[in-house]
């Protein structure tokens, strides 16, 4: 199996061998070394991996913001660029062209919208501002332009992810 | 003696006030909102009410149906935890007048203390030292001029009715003085509704260093040493200790004497906290006094032995103190992380959320008290605190040691920590080395952080390869890890039915 992993800002290419017995893996990191791994898993998200000589308790952890791996204390977090998703393919070419999106970067209300339909905005203007545990947050214009849809409206609670407004 | 008790509270003290209680077999009594039906202490408590909807003044502010619940429970006793109604003299006054016993001191001597002028009142009084400045309102900005004028730039502008760093501003200039003057008093006046603001004599780098008292009701009063809460962040605690690396035993003395001179003057009873600044020559200067439990309670309970809530209920029901102040011994080093669901890389923004992972740390010299648990949604109504790990060692280098082995045992996932912030200030030179101050921390973290935690290449892999491990063992799906990632839950339940082989 292959997987094209981007961690630690750099896209790895990981190939994943089962061997004989269960949990055995051959892996090879960018065609380039090939270790022998062992993994365990626990229950649902806690993986217990041998390789190397050493053993390691690898925690994973999901959100809308996306994968991490919990190790030693230390948070891995991790995209898989999957072939198949449309989604990935239309993420990793990000740019400023097209309609962008302001979404809710944490769970909240809205307190205020400082922009309406059709008023054109500069790159990082506010455009929502909400609150959560008695913070606000001023969620920004990802791009320079005109904005399109404006999805809130004060008092809403909103989730991670959520589309606030839509800038063209 | 007290049968039943009912903690108007909730989070992670009101399962703490819950197991003492529980320890002196009272039974308990829970109040909930809205937001909290799913909450720990709903769950732990032996009787649970609802109070009403998910935002404060509905429900935990709420001291009449707070009551109402007491006297419809049969309980004898509110343990008011920290915050909330903790240091409302009103409602002490409503449960006096309701023969329910509010597990704290009397409204009158938290009247007498509770504001910041009435305590530097109150401090004058019983002689000890205090920060030059007012003791009472300034009543206009030719006062604020000439009291400024007086003691000397630099200066702070406090709110008496204040705490957590609002209506608070450093001035260190005349022609400062009348921006400040209006801003902190209008921020005081909407944040605690009066803006009651008084001027004090800013001491350069001071130290947080406060002293824990108990008071019976029988006229005698003890301290219990002191916590230092240097590190802090726009003057919230952040990491408190006992005892201080800084004081010895003759200004452990002193303070400890001074602290008690003012409950004595006030006639206090029951737990308090007499915070002071000291600073680098030893100084002490009298803060403000808290009226109530505090968060970091337990590392003064890990250093003397002694359970703070017990003795609170124990000297609420009228028992005399069972130990004098020369039997009071600390031993070892205890050291407190507030754990926050905050995003540290992110400006400290909340992070409520559900938390979809919860691996806690055990072992010798390690306590959590905690109101979380896997699954739980953290919500956006409340104060982020999550958790309180405490640490305790024979040193306060086996103290440290101690924390940092636990924050690696600790996985909070779904929702961001601030795990990774304790992790970088216990590793400080600085930090290990006691060279702390109220700006420690705000130093620390302006300067280039990002280098102090280097990512060693090896542990990246071994999270990549986890990583395509754990994405070799998703149900495969034309959707790729989006669709997985919506539904982990579910998935991860099928996954292990499927490798367990009880369904398909």
């Amino acid at each position: 199996m292959k997987l094209q992993i981007e961690a630690g800002g750099e896209l790895h290419e990981i190939e994943l061998e089962r061997g004989e017995t269960a949990g055995q893996y051959r892996v090879s990191v960018d065609g380039v070394s090939s270790t022998d791994v062992e993994a365990y898993l626990l229950r649902p998200g806690v993986l217990s991996l041998h390789t190397g000589g050493k053993a390691y308790r690898c925690v994973l952890e999901e959100s809308a913001e996306g994968a991490v791996i919990h190790l030693a204390g230390k948070r891995h977090p991790y995209r898989v660029d999957d072939p198949r998703s449309l989604k990935s393919r239309r993420s990793r070419h990000a740019g400023t062209d097209g309609p962008k999106s302001v979404t809710a970067s944490m769970p909240g209300r809205v307190v205020r919208v400082l922009a309406k339909v059709g008023d054109l905005v500069e790159a990082h203007q506010g455009i929502v501002v909400i609150e959560a545990m008695k913070m606000q947050n001023e969620l920004k214009s990802p791009k320079a332009g005109k904005v399109v849809q404006v999805r809130a409206e004060p008092g809403d609670t909103v989730v991670a992810g959520d589309v606030l407004a839509v800038i063209e | 003696m007290f049968r039943k008790i009912l903690i108007a509270n909730r989070g992670e003290i009101a399962l703490r006030v819950m197991r003492g209680c529980r320890e002196l077999g009272i039974s308990t009594v829970a109040v909930y909102s809205d937001a909290d039906r799913a909450a720990l202490h709903v769950l732990e408590a032996d009787e649970a009410y609802r109070l009403g909807p998910a935002p404060a003044t509905e429900s935990y502010l709420r001291g009449d149906l707070i009551l109402e619940v007491a006297q419809r429970s049969g309980a004898q006793a509110i343990h008011p935890g920290y915050g909330f109604l903790s240091e409302n003299a009103s409602f002490a006054e409503a449960c006096e007048q309701a023969g329910v016993k509010f597990i704290g001191p009397t409204a009158a001597a938290m009247r007498a203390l509770g504001s910041k002028t009435r305590a530097r009142q109150a401090a004058d009084a019983a002689g000890m030292p205090r920060t030059p400045g007012s003791v009472t309102g300034l009543a206009s900005l030719d006062e604020a001029y000439a009291v400024a004028a007086e003691i000397g730039y630099p200066v702070m502008l406090k709110a008496a009715a204040g705490g957590g760093g609002k209506g608070m501003r450093a001035v260190f200039s005349k022609k400062e003085l009348g921006t400040a003057f209006t801003s902190a008093a209008s921020e005081a006046e909407r944040a605690f509704g009066s803006g009651e603001v008084y001027l004090e004599k800013l001491i350069e780098r001071p130290r947080h260093i406060e002293i824990q008292i108990l008071a019976d009701e029988h006229g005698n009063c003890v301290s219990l040493g002191e916590r230092e809460c240097s590190v802090q962040r726009r003057h919230q605690k952040v990491i408190e200790e006992a005892p201080s690396a800084f004081v010895d035993e003759e200004l452990r003395r002193r303070m400890g004497e001074a602290a008690v001179r003012l409950a004595k003057s006030a006639g206090y009873t029951n737990a308090g906290t007499v915070e002071f600044l000291v600073d680098e020559d030893h100084n002490f200067y009298f803060l403000e006094m808290n009226t109530r439990l505090q968060v970091e309670h337990p590392v003064t309970e890990l250093v003397t032995g002694h359970d703070l809530v017990h003795l609170q209920i124990r000297i609420a029901q009228g028992e005399v103190l069972p130990f004098k102040q020369e039997e009071i011994r600390l031993r070892g080093h205890a050291m407190e992380c507030r754990v926050y669901a905050e995003d540290p890389d992110n400006g400290f923004f909340p992070s409520p959320g559900k938390i979809t992972r919860l691996l806690q740390p055990g072992g010798p010299g390690i306590r959590e008290d905690s109101g979380i648990y896997e699954g739980w949604v953290v919500p956006l109504d409340y104060d982020p605190m999550l958790s309180k790990l405490i640490a305790y060692a024979p040193t306060r280098d086996a103290a440290i040691a101690r924390l940092l082995r636990a924050l690696d045992e600790y996985v909070i996932g779904g929702i961001r920590s601030n795990l990774g912030l304790f992790r970088r200030i216990l590793h400080d030179a600085d930090f290990q080395a006691a060279r702390i101050d109220t700006g420690y921390l705000d130093r620390l973290l302006a300067g280039n952080g990002e280098a102090a935690e280097s990512e060693d290449a090896d542990s990246e892999t071994v999270a990549t390869i986890a990583a395509a491990v754990f994405e070799s063992m998703r149900p495969a799906n034309g959707n790729g890890r989006n669709a997985a990632a919506n539904h982990s839950e579910d998935s991860a339940w099928k996954r292990t039915a499927r490798r367990e082989g009880l369904r398909a």
